[in-house]
């Protein structure tokens, strides 16, 4: 087996990674970000904003803990509002990572290499913001720890059977999961940052946080394993969490929201708007750290728009699903509740929704737009649109229920959207410091897949025949 | 500055991947035990090269999965059938059917906490170890391939050993022993 | 039969297709005497064994489309398996005439006065109805025997020609065949088995039908592979490599077909609403509950537990025995989700499920043999097959 063609999964007619860089060359690029001693003044400019917003979240749920969620604009028959639709639109954007760190592993695809880190980062804050909404929907912050089974005076118990109480289970076992994972890769790097630190602090922070690192086989062989049980851990719980989450509506006898196939619909779904948020961060950080360039490379976007038109496909295939299975159900309140989507007062919002996630995608059958920036920015900022407004759908357009009388429509407040753009700020504040502080690409993995290091090695392919 | 100088072990340097694992396999061949190599990603084939077990992390992970899953369904039976009983929703006291989604979560947070902390004691998690004695040893996480030899293992010898790793194609042979200042 | 290791071709493709016609032959005159017998029987086990069947089909399909989708290289070592199991759809085609026929004794929606008599089966009339189901049926098998030949006929042009240039052209079949397949064989999961309780629907089942699929096809190559070797044919180039990954996505496709049937109950069981909660109740009578116990317990536990040690991925027997297992698996899957409407009060078991499951089968398999040995089972100018052969798993 020639040394080129080891490296099996990946046809190496495209290098991973452009410009031949040497192993030093990736370690100076990678840690260079990290241990640039001046900051960039557009990192400050934008953590600025980003810092501004988030503030402001805060202030504005600390009026909502005040106040009480009146504030909001819930009222029934919309009792969920936007909280709940950015609380799906966070934990769907937080599926990329782990799906692109566990799944794509496991299917050895080895172009995640330059992106899993980044993706993973992007996951734990994307999770984070969505881990907020429901903690502050529930109004009365200071009994939010009963969510937990704790022993309590009243001797009661969390109700277990409770849909939204297994969203607690599964989201919280998610962002651990996440972390864990994330954390685990980073290990390697932390050392690399360590033995390359020119200043006690740096030496003694990423010191503890490399946890004694000494990069011998005889860890690596538990590294590796660790690594591969948490990619195999994590495919089911990646699945399972946008399942979990999709109970939320599906358990319910809402026409609309009770159909069966709302499980891996919204496991699709969640993997398109992760993609679409990836991609939005990629491109960025390709702007503003060029020698990034070479290892989130376009052959890298070029698959991830492939991944982002198949997923939209998957969606749009539920979507006519479910339309069609409302007319066949005979269901006159089913049927009501399709055709007051896509032609009611907010007919609106559901051609967005189906024009951002079905038919923009489509320009993805082209490899010219594929490799194109500027396309692949963009229809990755209608991706997300078109994922929040999928949300909006489900959640709003419940405004016309079983009960004329008590039809209406839903009307955001200024905290509705205040919130909700604080919560890109803490998204993008996170983001921004894991840009500085953290090495954004995984070097260790990255050194792994470079042709040199590929080795000869006497592996038993079996006898064949036997 | 005392006379006496502890040496803790050996540490040569290799060109590159291919080099230690020629070399690993020299080494495993020599009948060294307490040794190691060291390389900024993990390379493919080198544990067959040193003669290295499976870890046995995954028994370690089933187990914890194993507790996880039989924990959580015991503990959501017995709070809403023992200790609490309460109908919710005309659905049976153990409905096991509604515990599933959290059972699951739960044995996957019990397997995920045992792989990490397996994982941290299974490495010898330790922030002194005698390697780091060596300056040129930060390169393991760049770009230097080495391997080290302990001085406890019953086959090491301070010179022969240095011997020995140079005759095997190591450079920058270097004794491991603690650095005044 | 003849097998040159250098050109990977067949001098003489034996006696094995021969053997597989006169069964299939005897299979279904055997079965033509159960229409005289039992009608009513007779055409339970054939809705079972043709959907049983059309699912090797199918599957093989979906293979084929997916491996160039994704330009996998592992399993070019495979793809003329995969190409000869696509290449029986003219048979799902031929077989599913019978079905077309006996129409009236399959679907209670043909009956009208009963249709007539309900107000919201009256509004299903639209769809359900004899003409636009025979119509439906004629595409859903029109298009994959399409796209089958489209696939196979690029297959055996890229042997003689053009290698290296064959990615793009397959990805011009397989793109926007793929978006055909998806709705085609869930509308077939619909009209074919979802419909036999017209008042029943579940957005899921589509997927479920399709899950079926792919764990046929995986089934099927842990199979032939395995029996091809002990033949001499492929015993090199199908490496334990190769049976590894057949292994992993065998068991990845059976957690995923129990994904797909947990979803559809528990959110049914959940909402327990009566006209989504009949179809589980019509299964909790009589005989059917054992079998409906049995059914999450033989699908997934058993195989999940047993099968996810790397150790019986990676053993040809133990990977042939669960292969199997879960084939006659799907078969009771595809039974316990049809036979109900037929036998409302008892899982009753029928000399005729036998005689047409081997029928069939017969005609499918020397199908599938006949086009198989009739060109070089690999796809010798393929770029990726070099690596294919040389794949180890990391």
């Amino acid at each position: 087996m020639s040394a080129t063609t080891s490296n099996a999964s990946v046809r190496s007619t495209e290098p991973l990674v452009w410009g031949n860089p040497s192993f030093h060359d990736v370690t100076q690029t990678v840690s260079g970000i990290v241990e640039e001693r001046k900051t960039p003044i557009w990192w400050w400019v934008a953590i600025s904003i980003s810092g501004a917003l988030t503030l402001n979240f805060f202030a504005m749920m600390a009026y909502l803990f005040w106040t009480g969620i009146g504030v909001w604009g819930n009222n029934v028959p919309v009792g969920w509002g936007w909280p709940i639709v950015n609380f799906v639109f966070w934990v769907g954007i937080g599926h990329a990572g782990t799906l692109i760190s566990a799944v794509l592993f496991l299917l050895r695809q080895k172009w995640r290499t330059s992106i899993n880190r980044f993706a993973e980062a992007m996951t734990i804050f994307a999770v984070i913001c969505a881990l907020i909404f429901p903690g502050i929907h529930v109004g009365r912050i200071w009994v939010a720890y009963f969510m937990f089974p704790i022993p309590n005076q009243m001797a009661m118990w969390p109700n277990f059977r409770s849909a939204l109480m297994w969203d607690v289970f599964a989201v919280g076992t998610y962002f651990t999961a996440s972390f864990l994972f994330w954390y685990t890769g980073l290990v390697p790097d932390w050392a690399t940052l360590r033995d390359r630190a020119q200043t006690k602090w740096r030496r003694l922070i990423y010191g503890v946080l490399a946890m004694g690192w000494r990069n011998g086989n005889k860890q690596w062989k538990h590294y590796e394993l660790a690594y591969l049980l948490l990619a195999g851990i994590s495919t089911p719980l990646v699945l399972s969490v946008h399942s979990v989450v999709s109970t939320d509506f599906a358990t319910s006898m809402q026409f609309g929201w009770h159909t069966t196939i709302f499980p891996p619909y919204f496991v699709a779904g969640a993997i398109f708007s992760g993609f679409g948020m990836v991609m939005t961060l990629a491109i960025l950080a390709r702007i503003v750290y060029p020698p990034v360039k070479n290892y989130m490379t376009v052959t890298t976007l070029e698959r991830m728009a492939k991944v982002i038109m198949l997923t939209g496909m998957m969606v749009g295939y539920a979507y006519i699903t479910e339309f069609f299975m409302a007319y066949y159900s005979g269901n006159k309140y089913e049927q009501f509740v399709f055709v007051n989507r896509m032609f009611g007062p907010y007919a609106w919002a559901y051609w967005i929704m189906f024009s951002c996630n079905v038919i923009i995608p489509q320009i993805f059958w082209s490899k010219k737009m594929r490799t194109s920036i500027p396309v692949l920015f963009v229809a990755s900022i209608f991706v997300n649109i078109g994922m929040w407004f999928e949300r909006f759908v489900i959640v709003i357009t419940m405004h016309r229920d079983f009960l004329p009388s008590s039809w209406g429509m839903f009307k955001p407040t200024i905290y509705d959207i205040g919130i909700f753009a604080g919560s890109f700020g803490l998204f993008f504040t996170l983001f921004l410091l894991f840009l500085r502080f953290v090495p954004m690409i995984a070097m260790s993995e990255i050194k792994g897949v470079l042709p040199q290091a590929q080795v000869k090695h006497h592996h038993g392919h079996d006898e064949g025949g036997a | 500055m005392s006379e006496q100088v502890k040496v803790h072990g050996a540490l040569a340097e290799f060109d590159g991947p291919q080099a230690l694992m020629d070399a690993a396999g020299k080494m495993r061949k020599a009948g060294f035990s307490k040794w190691d190599t060291h390389s900024p990603f993990p390379i493919h084939g080198m544990d067959d090269a040193m003669g290295e077990k499976r870890s046995p992390l995954g028994w370690f992970v089933s187990a914890a999965a194993f507790t996880g899953f039989a924990l959580a369904l015991y503990f959501q039976y017995w709070t809403s059938a023992v200790d609490y009983p309460l109908i919710i929703a005309g659905k049976t006291y153990f409905s096991y059917m509604a515990f599933f989604p959290i059972t699951f979560a739960l044995t996957v947070l019990f397997s995920v906490l045992t792989t990490v902390g397996g994982m941290v004691v299974l490495i010898k998690h330790a922030f002194y170890h005698p390697v780091f004695y060596s300056n040129n040893f930060a390169k393991a996480s760049d770009d230097g391939f080495f391997v080290s030899v302990m001085a406890d293992d019953p086959k090491f010898d301070a010179s022969a050993t240095s011997d020995f790793l140079t005759s095997i194609g190591g450079t920058n042979v270097e004794l491991l022993q603690e650095v005044e200042g | 039969m003849q097998f040159n290791q250098e050109t990977y071709t067949f001098t003489d493709p034996g006696r094995f297709g021969k053997i597989m016609l006169i069964v299939g032959i005897i299979g279904l005159l055997l079965s033509a005497v159960g229409i005289a017998v039992d009608a009513h029987q007779f055409f339970a086990s054939y809705l079972v064994n043709f959907t049983f069947w059309a699912t090797l089909g199918i599957g093989g399909l979906f293979f084929v489309l997916v491996h160039h989708m994704t330009g996998a290289v592992w399993s070019v070592s495979v793809r003329r398996i995969g190409e000869a199991a696509m290449a029986t759809l003219p048979m799902v085609g031929l077989l599913a005439i019978p079905m077309l026929l006996g129409v009236n004794q399959i679907f209670s929606w043909t009956d009208s006065a009963m249709m007539h008599a309900d107000p919201i089966l009256e509004a299903k009339l639209g769809y359900l109805n004899v003409p636009f189901f025979i119509i439906r049926t004629v595409v859903y098998i029109g298009v994959w025997i399409l796209l089958s030949i489209l696939l196979r006929r690029l297959s055996l042009a890229q042997d003689s020609s053009w290698g290296e240039n064959a990615p793009s052209r397959f990805l011009r079949v397989s793109g926007p065949g793929t978006i055909a397949f998806a709705f085609t064989v869930s509308f077939a999961g619909f009209d074919w088995i979802m419909s036999l309780q017209p008042l029943w629907y579940s957005t899921i089942f589509g997927l479920w039908f399709f899950s079926g699929a792919a764990v046929t096809i995986y089934a099927f190559f842990a199979i032939t592979s395995h029996a091809l070797a002990k033949k001499g044919v492929l015993a090199k180039e199908i490496t334990q490599e190769h049976r590894h990954d057949i292994a992993k996505l065998l068991f990845t496709f059976m957690v995923f077909w129990a994904y797909m049937a947990l979803s559809q109950y528990l959110l049914i069981w959940y909402a327990n609403m009566p006209e989504e909660t009949a179809f589980f109740k019509d299964r909790w009578v009589g005989t059917w509950t054992f079998w409906s116990v049995f059914y999450p317990v033989a699908g997934f536990v058993l195989p999940f537990v047993l099968m996810m040690s790397r150790h019986i991925k990676r053993n040809r027997w133990f990977l042939t025995f669960w292969a199997v297992y879960l084939l006659l698996f799907h078969w009771f899957d595809l039974y316990w989700n049809i036979v109900p409407t037929f036998h409302p009060d008892n899982a009753i078991f029928s000399w005729m499920d036998l005689t047409l499951f081997v029928g069939m089968g017969g005609l499918m398999l020397w199908r599938f043999w006949a086009v198989f040995t009739r060109h070089p089972v690999l796809p010798v100018t393929d770029p990726n097959l070099q690596d294919s052969l040389d794949f180890v798993n990391q």
